[in-house]
């Protein structure tokens, strides 16, 4: 079996995001063309959004993606 | 979908209620044409006959066209087992979701072939034909009949023998079994899926 790697966990700054925006989970589903059940999951960090979701919020907040999204590795 | 495909199944929907009523109506005035021979009753029963094999024939052609077209098949069953997939997080959930559900009914699949191969009966002996002293038989039997058969028992040493306990099979029809399995497959989905968007977690 080979040895497996270490679990990365990723975690996002949505939150933080859209909160110095003003906007609302509702309001930011609406123009990312997703459900507000899903921007609560990203912010929660029960779901990992696709590389194209992710690109689309960074688009959206106009920044860059790894400003939005970082790696940890899991248990640090 | 077409525009014909979604007459047929108005058609088929607004069906079976009036398939109902005329099954309540003929059940409470029972009784043949011929037993009542008054144009009226005449009417209503050779409209219910037309009624009857019209959906039978809708229902026939609108499950041939669920096997054969993709679209249909994805709009229809969609709809009938609440399938939502309004952005990529809700596709992955279904996909979590189908894949219990699958694994669950192929599961309860295999348990129920067992139950239709197994024969168990415990008989009891008359007095003069006891085996080595004993009075009970206890006969296991896996059978693999893949077409009905209706022919005769095997008529066995036991032949006189009377039944104390004697399962052969499932109890219930297929047609049960098929319903059934229909119901478990859309409440396990639904199920499955309520649980996944509650708990917001499947990565």
């Amino acid at each position: 079996m080979p040895k497996s790697s270490p679990r990365l966990k990723i975690v996002n700054r949505l939150r933080v995001f859209r909160a110095e925006r003003r906007i609302t989970q509702e309001e930011l589903a609406k123009e990312i063309g997703v459900t507000r059940a899903t921007i609560i999951a990203i912010e929660g960090g029960g779901y990992n959004p696709s590389l194209e979701l992710a690109f689309r919020l960074a688009r959206h907040f106009d920044a860059d993606i790894n400003e939005l999204f970082s790696v940890e590795e899991d248990g640090k | 979908m077409k525009r014909c495909d979604t007459t047929m199944l108005q058609i088929f929907s607004y069906g079976i209620p009036v398939l109902v009523l005329y099954g309540v109506y003929a059940y409470l005035y029972r009784g043949s044409p011929v037993d009542r021979p008054e144009t009226v009753w005449r009417l209503i029963y050779n409209f219910g006959g037309l009624i009857l094999a019209a959906w039978m024939l809708l229902s026939l052609y609108l499950s041939l066209r669920l096997m054969a077209s993709g679209g249909f098949r994805d709009e229809v069953l969609s709809r009938m087992t609440f399938i939502k997939e309004r952005d990529e997080r809700e596709i992955m959930l279904t996909g979590v979701a189908v894949k219990k559900t699958f694994l669950t009914s192929l599961a309860i699949l295999i348990f129920l072939f067992f139950l239709s191969c197994f024969h168990v009966s415990l008989s009891k002996l008359p007095p003069g034909e006891t085996i080595d002293g004993k009075t009970r038989v206890l006969t296991l039997d896996i059978s693999l009949n893949l077409i009905r058969d209706s022919g005769p028992q095997d008529p066995g040493a036991t032949k006189h023998a009377v039944d104390i306990v004697s399962y052969e099979g499932l109890p219930i029809t297929s047609t049960a079994v098929i319903l059934l399995l229909i119901l478990w497959q859309i409440l396990s989905y639904n199920c499955a899926m309520r649980r996944l968007m509650r708990e917001g977690n499947a990565t």
